[in-house]
Order: C-alpha cells, then sequence, then structure tokens
C-alpha cells in the first residue's frame, strides 16, 4: 500500500510543477489533487420506496419476433436501460459495464439476469443493427425496437423522458439516451432500484448478486 | 526517499523546465497533451477522450480533429442526455479542455478498420492557433473510465 502512494504522490506534485510553470492558473493546478480524494462515495444505487410497475411494452426483439415485456420477463431479475446504438460513449459504456458484472454471477444466475435495451432511435436501430451492437457486448442482452411513441410511453411509465430524434438542420440526427438503468425484482416484478450512468462496473458487480435474489443493494 | 520517487522528482523537474519558455512571448498558447484514450469501439463508431491543457498566455480553440481511422471526425459536447456536434472548444489560457466520459468527445464515424484493445489509433487535432498536434490515443477496454478509478 505505502508503495502505491509515494509514486502517485510524486506524480502529483509533477502535476502541480507543470502547471505552475507560468503562474498564471492557481484554480486549475488544484484539479488534479481534488480527484485524487473523489473515492468518498457511498453508493451507487438509488431505492426507490415507491417502485415503479414494469412498463407494459410489447415491441420488437432483434431477432425481429414479437416480445412482450412483462410476459418474457415475469419472475426474472432485469435490467432496463433505453440508448441508441449511434451512440459513441455513454450507452456502450453503461451496458458494457453490465456486461462485466454479469460475467462475475455464478452460471445459474447468469440465465436468470435479463438485459434489456430498449432504444430511443427506432428508425436507425433496426433489429439487425441492435442485434449486432448488443452482441459485441453481450450475446445475451435483449434489445428491443418499435414505435417511437409506443417506446416513450414505456420509458414515462418508469420516470424516463425521451425525446423523439430530430433531424437538424445540416442532416445530423440527434438523438437522446435515458439517463438511469433500472433494476425490477424477480420477487414482486417491480423496479426499486435505479443506476445513474456513473455507476461503474464495480458497483453494478457488488449489487447484482443482491438483485437476482431480489435483495435491495 | 527511494529509487522511484527519486526517479519522479527528476521527471517533474524536466516537464517544468521544458514549459519555462513560455514567459518570453505574450498571449501564445502553450498547448499540452495528456491522458488520450479510445474505449474499444462495438461498432463503426468510436469515440476520444483527452486532456488538453494550456500552459500559456493565450487562449486557444480546437476546431477540428482528422484521423487515419476515420474520414468522418466530429467533436460533440454531451448535455442532458442529448449529444450534438460543435464547431470548436475552448482551451483557456491557464486551464484546460477536458474530453472525458459522459460529457464532450470526439467522435469517428464509418471506421476503416476496427481498433482492438491494446492498439494505438493516431490523431491529429487541428487548434486555430497553436496548429496542427499529433497524438496516439491507447485503445483500451470498452469500460475504460479514469474519472472512475
Amino acid at each position: 500500500m505505502v508503495k502505491k502512494i509515494v509514486p502517485a504522490a510524486a506524480l502529483v506534485v509533477a502535476a502541480a510543477l507543470t502547471l505552475s510553470a507560468c503562474g498564471g492558473s492557481d484554480n486549475d493546478s488544484k484539479k488534479p489533487i481534488a480527484d485524487v480524494s473523489m473515492e468518498a462515495k457511498t453508493q451507487a444505487a438509488t431505492v426507490l420506496d415507491q417502485p415503479f410497475t414494469k412498463p407494459a411494452l410489447v415491441l420488437t426483439d432483434t431477432h425481429g419476433k414479437k416480445y412482450d415485456l412483462r410476459k418474457e420477463t415475469e419472475g426474472k431479475p432485469t435490467l432496463i436501460y433505453f440508448g441508441y446504438t449511434n451512440c459513441p460513449d455513454v450507452c456502450p459504456l453503461i451496458m458494457s459495464n453490465i456486461a462485466v458484472a454479469k460475467k462475475s454471477l455464478p452460471k445459474a444466475d447468469q440465465d436468470k439476469l435479463r438485459v434489456v435495451f430498449v432504444t430511443t432511435d427506432p428508425e436507425r436501430d433496426t433489429p439487425a443493427s441492435l442485434g449486432s451492437w448488443l452482441k459485441a457486448q453481450d450475446p445475451s442482452f435483449i434489445g428491443l425496437t418499435g414505435d417511437f411513441p409506443a417506446i416513450q410511453a414505456g420509458a414515462r411509465q418508469i420516470g424516463i423522458g425521451i425525446d423523439a430524434p430530430k433531424k437538424e438542420k445540416d442532416g445530423t440526427v440527434v438523438s437522446m439516451h435515458g439517463s438511469q438503468v433500472i433494476a425490477f425484482s424477480p420477487k414482486t416484478d417491480k423496479g426499486y432500484v435505479l443506476y445513474s450512468e456513473d455507476t461503474t462496473p464495480d458497483d453494478y458487480t457488488k449489487d447484482l448478486p443482491k438483485i437476482v435474489k431480489g435483495e435491495n443493494p | 526517499m527511494n529509487h522511484r520517487t527519486a526517479l519522479a522528482g527528476v521527471l517533474a523537474l524536466t516537464t517544468g523546465l521544458t514549459l519555462a519558455g513560455c514567459s518570453s512571448s505574450s498571449d501564445k498558447p502553450e498547448l499540452k497533451v495528456v491522458g488520450g484514450f479510445m474505449p474499444q469501439p462495438v461498432n463503426d463508431m468510436a469515440a476520444g477522450f483527452l486532456v488538453v491543457r494550456n500552459n500559456g498566455t493565450g487562449n486557444d480553440r480546437l476546431t477540428s480533429v482528422t484521423s487515419p481511422l476515420s474520414d468522418d471526425v466530429t467533436i460533440h459536447e454531451t448535455k442532458d442526455q442529448v449529444m450534438r456536434e460543435v464547431t470548436s472548444f475552448d482551451v483557456p489560457a491557464g486551464g484546460e479542455l477536458d474530453l472525458e466520459r459522459g460529457g464532450s468527445h470526439i467522435m469517428f464515424m464509418k471506421l476503416k478498420r476496427q481498433p482492438k484493445e491494446g492498439q494505438k489509433v493516431s490523431v491529429e487535432l487541428h487548434f486555430e492557433k497553436a496548429g496542427a498536434v499529433k497524438v496516439d490515443l491507447p485503445v483500451k477496454e470498452t469500460t475504460h473510465n479514469p474519472k472512475k478509478q
């Protein structure tokens, strides 16, 4: 432990030195030092007093088949996230974080867990493109697409506000992803737990065993 | 003081020396790019992250990025769960431009190849005053997020 701390401290000093070379910016030279002490985070999960009911979503899965969310995930621990695949940063980060954590579960629990990604950009996310995007992260992940109003209504039932993709003047499409992943209990099929996009693979790894059992982290 | 600390000390000194030149001319940006990386992409688009420090006395702006990886490279900010292309990012004198996960980033579309973890992707950052700066972005795992470590 001591060995690790020493070089880190030296690095901070080095960073401070490089920044003070021009003498202009005292504020910025403090930045890296503040970051070091950011680890005092208590818990990643937000547990709700009033859980969400699973949204009544009937959409199309990545095989082009009808998928009734309530029926297919009944009695299964389920994570739901709304995003889109033309999203280079946050969407793959969240799904890959969950993929990493899922691998640490015992095989039987992995088989129980349902991870559902609902597209917020159904026009561009076809079942096929959604399928290949999810497969690169975890082949078991379920991808759903359909009519935007149905998707938006489903998201709203669990407190997630999304707007339809908008075409800008220059032709680029601006889409929107949800702010949270919601975990549903296998016991009650209710959503008790929220995770923000800042949730790390370690946070999920710590919480998933409880979520699979229907306990709150 | 052990061997490793001594080495770090020498490093710090060297960096200090290289930057000391900036007092001679006024209103000049002195840019340094650090902490760059690209998370291994999951489809034919990728994001790049890095920090540009400006130790000079003049403001600068990042206006574009080019790379052999893609002919379609743009810069984006993310606000309220929406990602938007911007025409430039400020790199203020004495400050820094942070392109970090969940925030602003470089976006590479229609990748010519799929970069894998452990490889490097070279990019050229174009600044309004400082001109072009070449950096190599190491490809990290998809979940790489330095601010969370």
